[in-house]
């Protein structure tokens, strides 16, 4: 079967009734979710897991939900960067330098109309990319032995580090506590009980949704402490809804030039939605600003980033899909999710489950118009959600985590781990160390130690297997450039504004 | 200072790994690298980068909200009352755990303690309908297990 025959096959899955109704809730718990400040898509993502295994759905409606929830958090993130100047998710940074002022001039409708259009062309233009460039990179994924996939999980551990900025240092460390994490219990391959501590509770390894909660959304509870007294009031009067022709005219390329930035990035292991919409703003201004207006609301500063930001996302899900590596911390956690099911995601799955792969890309096509018909004529619904107090939604998300921890094995000691990683989480935070590497590093360890010592049997504990085909060697110097460049860059390239931890 | 401590216990960290790991040796192998090679190389990049946070550490904390700082007073309060929330949510059950965290988390971001407590017995009796009665997740009915029905 061709592309076009499989993606028609995706798009039957996509639009049975149960998976259209679960995208329809997913993207509408996303896009509030993204709009929330402090929670964004791996919260979302995270939370919505263990509930959807514990309600039984099949895998295919399982993670059309999830993938709803993240394309839902890009469109949502916006909302409350423009109406409050604070960013919804990390994502929406940008959008807040010139959403904002256009808001305070009164043209806060228009902001948010283009916003949620340009979201639209970049989830439209990643999509094609999607389904031009997944299957024909599976294809050639399907060569990769042990040693390029470990040098695959050692290139995506370089993007992510390389990428996250000020203290990559940091990053490395929070990757090895990932992935000494993931060393916790039952070696599968000589029957020995790692870092157990003779407990029964760890013996099976840690529960990777008391990982994630507790690492994401109890640790973002306490940040959320030092933020709940300077609340902004929202800006009321949101003008003139939607965008005129003039406006869509004036933002349509630089839209579009986004867009394909977004994706490129999405699809780089490790670099997320963040650093997309820095670039895209930054390429942006470079590229219009002839009259000085961005940063005071330039329309065209709103579309630029939202269009990269959701097109990275989307992108985001090529490297999950294909090689079975994440190129996000929300795609790291849509792996575990897949590994509730026992499915390991990578090019195999491509001929495996066509259902399950070409479902969830047409389910991206799909939600994507919902999330479009939902965040223009129905943005006033989203826009007096943001009047919500923390009083009454931080124990409501507490206890939403605490039933989908609960949901998998029904043990306290689950809950008390979910606790002491959300304190672990939010120290480490405080000091510093991004938390996306470290899901990664959980996430991949297993497969990655596998990997490795699945290289070394074939040599006999010969080394050189490591670096002995062509396609390792260049991605070990893809490692090595991504660990080089950025710093070097920052140290004798133009200044720039540092991107902040990724999402 | 902050990424010196860190360092250092990252040090630490790496050395009980080590410790821990170097007896993990398998009865009967049948492949070159055992299970004890892949912690000892983890340990050995842990210890890498400890050493490099205790001797250089960065300028300032970098931290997310750098600067902020949340009194210990709330801090405290919703971390005891989250790991209260953890240790009694199979005894008291689900409603009546979550009604009972609600108030002081709630407290900590501002709330009034009644329409905190009408809040959590809300969101308590809510979400177990909601996921136990119509999604079938099963949650812990504990003290209150006479009237929803113990399982």
């Amino acid at each position: 079967m061709n592309t076009l025959e499989h993606l028609l096959q995706g798009f039957g899955v996509a639009l049975a009734p149960v998976n259209l109704l679960l995208g329809l809730i997913g993207s509408f718990i996303g896009t509030v979710v993204g709009m929330l400040p402090g929670l964004g898509p791996i919260n979302g993502v995270a939370i919505l897991m263990p509930l959807a295994f514990a309600l039984k759905l099949p895998p295919e409606s399982a993670l059309i939900l999830l993938t709803a929830v993240y394309i839902g958090c890009e469109f949502g993130g916006r909302i409350s960067s423009i109406l409050i100047n604070v960013p919804g998710d990390a994502g929406a940074i940008m959008t807040a330098v010139d959403g904002y002022p256009m808001a305070v001039k009164g043209q806060a409708g228009v902001a948010l109309s283009i916003s949620a259009w340009s979201s639209f062309i970049g989830s439209f233009v990643a999509f094609v990319g999607i389904v031009i460039a997944a299957p024909w990179l599976a294809q050639w994924a399907l060569a990769f032995g042990p040693a390029e996939y470990f040098a695959l999980m050692c290139f995506a551990f370089a993007c992510i580090t390389g990428l996250m900025g000020d203290a990559p240092m940091k990053a490395v460390l929070a990757a090895v506590l990932g992935l000494a994490l993931s060393t916790v219990g039952l070696d599968s391959n000589s029957g020995v009980y790692r870092f157990t501590f003779d407990s029964v509770h760890l013996s099976d390894g840690i529960q990777f949704v008391a990982v994630v909660i507790g690492l994401f959304s109890v640790s973002e509870i306490l940040l959320m402490l030092e933020q709940h007294l300077g609340q902004v009031p929202a800006i009321r009067s949101l003008g003139r809804n939607m965008f005129n022709r003039a406006e869509m005219a004036l933002t349509w390329w630089g839209t579009v030039r986004s867009s394909v930035l977004g994706f490129f990035v999405g699809v780089l292991p490790g670099a997320g939605a963040t650093i997309a919409s820095a670039m895209a703003y930054t390429m942006e201004k470079r590229l219009c600003d002839t009259e000085g207006t961005f940063g005071k609301g330039d329309i065209r500063g709103v579309a630029a980033p939202e269009a990269a930001n959701n097109s990275s996302a989307n992108g985001s899900f090529v490297p999950m899909l294909t090689l079975g590596v994440p190129g996000s911390g929300t795609t790291a956690v849509m792996v575990g999710a897949l590994s509730l099911y026992n499915i390991t995601p990578g090019p195999a799955l491509f001929t495996q489950q066509p259902a399950l792969v070409w479902g969830l890309i047409a389910s991206m096509a799909v939600c994507n118009v919902l999330l479009l018909i939902m965040n223009i004529p129905m943005i006033g619904i989203f826009t007096r959600m943001l009047a919500l107090p923390n009083w009454i939604l931080v124990p409501g998300i507490l206890a939403i985590s605490a039933v989908g921890v609960y949901a998998i094995h029904a043990t306290t000691f689950d809950l008390v781990l979910m606790v002491a990683l959300g304190v672990v989480g939010y120290l480490l935070r405080k000091a510093g160390v991004p938390m996306a590497p470290l899901i990664l590093g959980f996430v991949l360890g297993d497969m990655m130690e596998q990997n490795l010592r699945r290289a070394l049997s074939i040599t006999n504990g010969e080394l050189s297997i490591l670096w002995g085909s062509p396609i390792s060697v260049g991605l070990w110097v893809g490692v090595a450039a991504m660990l080089l460049v950025p710093p070097l860059y920052r140290r004798f390239g133009p200044r720039r504004p540092a991107a902040v931890a990724a999402d | 200072m902050v990424d010196r401590i860190l360092g250092l216990l990252c040090l630490a960290l790496a050395a009980a790994m080590a410790w821990a790991a170097h007896g993990y040796a398998a009865e009967i192998s049948y492949e070159p690298v055992g299970p004890r090679a892949f912690p000892t190389l983890l340990a050995a990049v842990l210890a890498l980068v400890g050493l490099w946070l205790a001797v250089r550490p960065g300028r300032a904390v970098a931290g997310e909200g750098a600067g902020a700082h949340a009194a210990w007073l709330p801090l405290g309060l919703t971390v005891g009352a989250m790991l209260a929330y953890a240790l009694l949510f199979q005894w008291l059950g689900f409603v009546l755990a979550t009604a009972l965290m609600t108030v002081p988390v709630g407290r900590s971001f501002g709330g009034r303690p009644l329409p905190l407590l009408a809040t959590g017995l809300g969101l308590g009796l809510g979400l177990f309908f909601l996921f136990d009665k119509v999604f079938d997740v099963i949650l812990p009915t504990g003290l209150l297990s006479f009237v929803l029905g113990g399982r």
